[in-house]
């Protein structure tokens, strides 16, 4: 019996192989493709496939995210795209809030911003005169050569939106002016306890400065809305004739225009934005500053004649009062000093005003698109401010400051380039930190931060929204980080609040006093990340409310989320963490976690709470899926999804991961994992029927001797592996027994695999023609055993690979190596069931062909029996059908099987002779029929290839004796009984009934017997003693008819008897020649009659254990012999029945009778 | 051919018990698990585990001839096992609903196990299935004794259980019994069902479909 199932012989590398084979081979590929159809791929979403799936998924989720992305960004434009737009569209819900407040926002900056545009427009005439003097008197001869005079003449004119006349004046004037020899300058500090001017109990003061000798050169400090303690800290150089040392300085506080704040007017352009809204505001004040048609109020003046103020300056507190008025009107602080050139704090104030002038003009006049300025100014204005910097002795840093102070400013209403600002500022950094700036720049300075931090956290918190290519966005984000980053570098002084709660309505730090660039920051991505979230889940539709399309929505949302984590982690991450230190895509993920738990946990708990328990059904009708099953699987995916999300987080915060709420994200799930297991068995079922539907039954390929089915059914246990390699599941407890189960599952299917398996094979083999009805074993059958068996082999090496090992570790670490041991008996419990449970299904279909064998086997032993001797192809025929079959069954079995069909073979035979036997001994039939039988038996077992094999089978055995016996003619069977006697005595030990003494020989053809003497022989009188004697007989007593049967000497009333006789026996060489010649000697006590003589005991000595020798008898040793009786148990052994069968037959008559004597009473 | 004879003794006999499919359910402390190790291996610890979702062992008994190997789940009876234990019911032969005679609130919660085994096991509604009910500790002094014998049974008599029987797995008593009446109910069960569906099955016929569904170790409703 050669087994060629190398390939089988190790479950494990097969089991391990299985699947790459099954990829490998193209016909069973497209077997697996058809099983899958059966639920559409279900193993393949669920389990292995699945991670190939995931990442299909995540060119999705791009796609999908994209998709999301830009319907976000046209949703919700960016606010500074939306600055040239005239109407005012209808935002979209979500941002709504945040942009109403951002543009609130604006508003107050706003504010500022103009009315700070009204003080410069006040003072355009100055500026403008001052302008004109320095184009006329250039330095540098490169400057001019670049642009001309005239050019630069009518650039200005055009940025200050003179009128011709007016320019004409002031050119007269710039012509006249000479360079001043004295200047005295007067910055306007502070003002307190104005009088109130307007309705709401308030005033808008400013201050006109001007010298008594020159009261129409006027100058105005900037409007301070609603307040009567306004701080302006403006700085004016007034010009001071030579001859008039005696002048006075005027000070005026006066109300802006108090029929009509500032707010309202401001409130009636204020439809118009941006750069256009500004000029038209500045053409209508620079009106109203020219023509003096203003309606404002005076709130009081003081008059300071020079002559009171000392050379080195002066600080003072001035009272103000109106004519008519006898109360206070409020008092005024200024600083007052005499300089002969121009003071460098006005020349920087008109720096940063003739900036702003120029850079809102080109702004309009080159229709700058928002984020696109970046610093280059057009040759004529470039000239203009050079010649200020210069002509003014602004030095290089302090002119940087400016600009810095001035962009920053302009940035609000039309937002510029951050690099410009990132530019800036790393150039101001340094100068910044090591003090080597003025206490006065330094407040600027910070004021400017303060107006340009907002966009640049606007930029982070609209990271994901931006229309534009992720390069512009990684460019803007970098320069917002350089500059975060610069600033943080920079200590703000303790009185400047950086951070104004009106400009940070979105952060979520409760305390704005804490605030500080990074926790901004972190606020700043936070928001981002949940106004993108909010529209998400604004935007995430669900086709009705159903269960599975609110996980398919929560699978979503969290395939976006990790998206977008992805995008930060590939993208920005470094950047924030290079740049300013910070873990961007932590800081996400912190927030992002909270969110998904708080979402998903309830839902999930919720629906596995309400999940609906599977109904198997049928496993054939997956026409209409059950709704629990996709509720089951969507539920899954879930699952993994949010899975695949806490393994990022892992990744991400290794150090907090543990304090995340997502952590135990898998207890949610608890009460679905039993609905998946339920699945993973419902599908599992579902497609072993559907592969063993598509068996063919041949192998799948030559070197073995499986089919298709038991490949594919494999594969399904593969796949309910990988779908619990994905489970993961990190409870331990709960793991143990999902493996039970799990083990407890595939068992059922190997069962079910079984089922269909012998389904399947029924009928096949089965032939019926006119003659007969016969089944042939055919390689079907014989595949369908192997396939069963194939699939119970790998049961164990598949609970293996689950992990089980590892599991029981760890419940011995977490409970204690007692109940460890207990789950291991189980869980070994358990699979044993398994493996004997599939076992005994292979038995059964054996059984199955074996039985189906019977019927042609039967028939087979009876023709045979009838018929042996005479020539029949009949038998031949039969003969040739077991030998057929048999080698069939040796050929494609494997070895285990082939014996275990050999088992039952013998087994059925056994059956099958005992009823042939049983039924012809009651129809009487002849010896010569069972010994045909016999014969025919013998025959048929030696087309077993191992004939000997029976061997083991014990009722065999004893059933081809008992046909051995029936064959037997009546005198042999007596002998053979006879035989049998013999060997049942010479097992005794020991005996009840004596021992007799003899010795005995053989010379040539005579034997010699003597009878010596017996011992201990039972008591058979009432006496108690025995009357003893002993017979020699010669068997088997057909063949020794004719010779004596001597008998000694009865020995009176003695247990001992001594009969030393001796009987010289002469027989032919026939009767010397016999193989089974047996001498029996039957002890008697002598009845007084002798009659009735009872037989004591019989003892047998076999001819072959007789010496033949020359020497006497006497010199040879004596031979003891046990007494002993025909048992009960003897008479029934099979030689007796049979001769009790033969009722007819005389001698088999009287033998049973005297026999039966021979028991004794 | 050693080896053939060596491999015999890993091949299961040619004969097959029966299988039964026996769950035990009942409140955490009631004594499912000592009932089991009591009945498979006559073993009693006092001091024995909770049991950590599901235990699993085989037993054979011999009833009127006839040996039927019982594959008994001992389930888990605390609350939080309840998601681990359920999918077990399923395909079960035999119900346990178990009980402390000292405890009167596992007594009240045999309906509930009850109906959480209909539920999860999957059977028809109407059909007759085999529970039994079981009032362990019957060893404990009257005093500590909370649900009186009578309580019990007229339990039983409203919910048309018609096996009951009160238990010790520390003293041992009744509690080869108890899964011995177990079976015998299972029979009286099955044999009715049998007459209700004859089987003609003169010729031997492999996929002998009654006998199937009761001889897996792990039967379930997927094969009808």
């Amino acid at each position: 019996m050669q087994s060629t199932e190398e390939t089988s012989r190790k479950p494990e590398n097969m089991w391990k192989d299985v699947y790459k084979k099954l990829q490998k081979q193209k016909s069973s590929d497209f077997q697996n493709y058809r099983i899958q159809q059966v639920d559409g791929g279900f193993f393949e979403k669920f389990g292995s496939l699945l991670r190939e799936h995931a990442e299909l998924t995540a060119a999705r989720e791009a796609v999908e995210k994209r998709r999301v992305v830009e319907a976000f960004a046209q949703a919700v434009p960016a606010r500074h795209d939306d600055d040239d737009s005239e109407n005012d569209r209808p935002l979209p819900t979500v941002e709504s809030g945040d942009e109403a407040s951002l543009s609130s926002d604006s508003e107050v900056e706003g504010d500022k911003d103009r009315t700070e545009l009204i003080a410069t427009a006040w003072n355009i005439d100055e500026l403008y005169c001052e302008v004109l003097y320095e184009i006329l008197h250039n330095v540098g001869c490169d400057v001019a050569l670049e642009v001309g005079q005239t050019a630069l003449f009518s650039y200005a004119q055009d940025a200050f939106k003179m009128p011709n006349d007016k320019h004409h004046h002031f050119m007269e004037l710039a012509e006249k002016k000479e360079a001043p020899e004295l200047l005295v300058n007067v910055e306007v500090i502070e003002a307190k306890d104005l009088k109130p001017k307007d309705s709401n109990g308030l005033s808008d003061p400013f201050v006109t400065l001007y010298l008594a000798t020159n009261t129409t050169h006027r100058y105005n400090t900037s409007v301070k809305t609603m307040t009567l303690d306004p701080v302006w800290e403006e700085h004016f150089a007034l010009p001071i004739a030579e001859n008039n040392k005696q002048d006075t300085l005027c000070l005026e506080v006066w109300d802006f225009d108090p029929a009509e704040s500032v707010k309202e007017k401001l409130g009636k352009i204020f439809d118009v934005k941006g750069v256009k809204g500004m000029r038209k505001l500045m053409k209508e004040i620079a009106v109203t500053a020219t023509s003096g048609q203003h309606e404002n109020e005076l709130i009081g003046r003081a008059q300071i004649p020079l002559g009171t103020i000392p050379a080195s300056g002066m600080t003072m507190w001035y009272s103000l009062d109106k004519k008519n008025k006898v109360t206070r009107q409020g008092v005024l602080k200024v600083r007052i000093a005499f300089s002969s050139e121009k003071n460098n704090q006005v020349a920087k104030q008109e720096y940063r005003h003739m900036l702003r002038m120029i850079l809102m003009h080109e702004l309009e006049v080159s229709k700058v698109a928002p984020h696109w300025w970046c610093g280059s100014f057009s040759p004529p204005g470039d000239q203009l401010l050079v010649q200020h910097v210069v002509q003014s002795g602004i030095p290089a840093v302090e002119a940087l400051l400016c600009q810095y102070c001035v962009y920053a400013f302009v940035h609000q209403s039309h937002a510029l380039s951050l690099t410009l600002f990132a530019n800036s500022l790393e150039k101001l950094a340094k100068p910044m930190r090591t003090d080597g700036v003025s206490e006065e720049d330094c407040k600027l300075f910070w004021d400017a931060t303060k107006r340009l931090l907002p966009s640049c956290f606007a930029v982070v918190r609209k990271i994901r929204k931006k229309n534009c290519n992720e390069k512009t966005t990684m460019k803007q984000v970098t320069e917002v980080l350089k500059i975060l980053n610069h600033i943080h570098s920079l200590e703000p002084p303790a009185n400047v609040d950086l951070f104004p709660a009106t400009s940070y309505p979105w952060a979520t730090s409760a305390d704005c006093a804490d605030r500080s660039i990074p926790s901004t920051l972190n606020d700043a991505v936070v928001r981002g990340a949940s106004d993108w979230l909010d529209y998400i889940l604004e935007n995430n539709e669900r086709p009705d409310e159903s269960d599975v399309s609110r996980l398919q929505s929560l699978i979503q949302i969290i395939q976006l989320v990790r998206s977008d984590l992805q995008k930060a982690i590939e993208f920005y991450d470094k950047l924030f963490q290079e740049t300013v230190n910070f873990q961007y895509a932590k800081a996400l993920y912190v927030y992002y976690q909270v969110k998904l738990s708080t979402m998903c946990e309830p839902a999930v708990i919720e629906i596995c709470k309400n999940l609906k328990r599977l109904n198997y059904n049928g496993t054939s009708n997956n026409e209409n899926a059950p709704d629990p099953l996709s509720e089951g699987t969507s539920l899954f995916e879930l699952y993994l999804a949010i899975q695949r999300f806490a393994t990022l987080g892992q990744g991400l915060c290794p150090a907090d991961y543990d304090s995340f709420h997502i952590k135990n994200f898998h207890q949610w799930f608890h009460g679905g994992v039993a609905q998946w297991l339920d699945i993973a068995v419902y599908k599992a079922l579902q497609r072993i029927e559907k592969a063993v539907e598509l068996d063919t039954l041949t192998p799948v390929d030559n070197t073995v001797k499986y089919s298709s089915s038991a490949v594919d059914t494999l594969t399904i246990f593969y796949q309910v592996k990988i779908f619990w390699e994905q489970l993961n599941w990190p409870d331990v407890e709960s793991c143990y027994t999902f493996i039970a189960k799990i083990i407890d599952d595939i068992c059922r299917c190997s069962v079910f695999y079984a089922d269909k398996m012998a389904e399947r094979v029924d009928g096949l083999g089965d032939h019926s023609d006119i003659y007969e009805k016969r089944f042939e074993v055919t390689t079907e059958w014989c595949l369908a055993i192997n396939n069963i068996d194939y699939v119970r082999e790998t049961l164990e090496p598949f609970t293996k690979d689950l992990g089980m090992e590892d599991i029981i570790e760890k419940i011995s670490e977490l409970k204690s190596p007692v109940e460890a041991q207990r789950c291991q008996h189980t869980l070994e419990n358990v699979i044993a069931n398994a493996i004997d449970t599939v076992r005994n299904k292979i038995v059964e279909l054996l059984e199955t062909v074996v039985s189906k064998m019977a019927p042609a086997m039967k028939r087979l032993l009876i023709e045979g029996a009838e018929l042996c001797n005479q020539d029949s192809n009949s038998i031949d025929r039969l003969m040739m059908y077991v030998d057929n079959n048999l080698s069939t069954l040796n050929r494609e079995l494997n070895e285990e099987n082939f014996d275990r069909t050999l088992e039952i073979v013998w087994d059925m035979l056994a059956g099958t002779l005992k009823e042939i036997i049983q039924s012809n001994l009651d129809k009487r039939r002849p010896p010569s029929f069972f010994a045909n039988l016999r014969k025919t038996l013998n025959l048929m077992l030696g087309s077993f290839k191992n004939p000997d094999d029976y061997s083991s089978c014990d009722v065999l055995k004893k059933t081809e004796n008992l046909l051995k016996v029936n064959g037997l003619e009546t005198a042999d069977l007596i002998h053979q009984v006879h035989l049998d006697l013999a060997e049942d005595f010479r097992k005794a030990k020991d005996s009840p009934f004596g021992e007799i003494s003899v010795r005995v020989k053989f010379e040539e053809n005579t034997l010699t017997v003597e009878v010596i003497n017996a011992r201990n022989l039972i008591g058979m009188d009432s006496n108690g003693s025995c009357d003893s004697f002993v017979r020699v007989h010669l068997l088997p007593e057909h063949k020794f008819s004719g010779i004596d049967k001597p008998k000694t000497k009865t020995h009176n009333k003695t247990q001992f008897p001594l009969y030393d006789e001796k009987f010289v026996i002469k027989l032919n060489p026939e009767q010397r020649q016999l193989e089974d010649g047996l001498i029996l000697f039957s002890v008697k006590d002598k009845d007084l009659l002798g009659y009735n003589n009872q037989y004591i005991g019989e003892a047998f000595l076999s001819f072959s254990d007789i010496e033949d020798t020359v020497q006497s008898v006497e010199t040879l040793s004596q031979i003891h012999l046990h007494l002993g009786r025909p048992t009960e148990k003897f008479m029934a052994s099979d030689g007796i029945r049979a001769l009790e069968h033969r009722q007819g037959d005389k001698l088999s008559k009287d033998f049973i009778k005297r026999f039966k004597q021979r028991m004794g009473t | 051919m050693t080896t053939s004879n060596s491999k015999q003794t890993n091949m299961r006999s040619v004969t097959k018990n029966t299988l039964l499919k026996v769950v035990i359910l009942g409140d955490g402390g009631v004594g499912k698990s000592c009932l089991m190790n009591r009945f498979v291996s006559n073993q009693f610890d006092e001091h024995s585990f909770h049991t950590i979702g599901v235990e699993f062992l085989n037993k054979d008994v011999d009833i009127d001839g006839e040996t039927y190997t019982l594959q008994i789940w001992d389930t888990a009876g605390q609350e939080r096992f309840k998601t681990l234990r359920t999918p077990f019911y399923r395909g079960s032969d035999i119900c346990m609903l178990t009980y402390g005679v000292d405890d009167k609130s596992s007594f009240k919660n045999i309906q509930m196990w009850k109906n959480e085994f209909l539920y999860y096991a999957d059977i028809k509604e109407g059909t007759q299935f085999p529970f039994i009910v079981i009032g362990n500790k019957s060893d404990v002094v009257p005093e500590e004794r909370e649900v009186p014998l009578l309580e019990m049974e007229t339990w039983c008599n409203d919910n048309s259980i018609t096996s009951y029987i009160e238990t010790s797995a520390k003293n041992a008593s009744n509690v080869q019994e108890a899964f011995k009446m177990a079976v015998q109910h299972w029979l009286r069960l099955e044999s009715r069902a049998d007459k209700n569906d004859p089987v003609i099955d003169d010729t031997v016929d492999l996929t002998k479909k009654h006998s199937d569904s009761r001889s897996s170790c792990c039967i379930g409703a997927g094969d009808e």
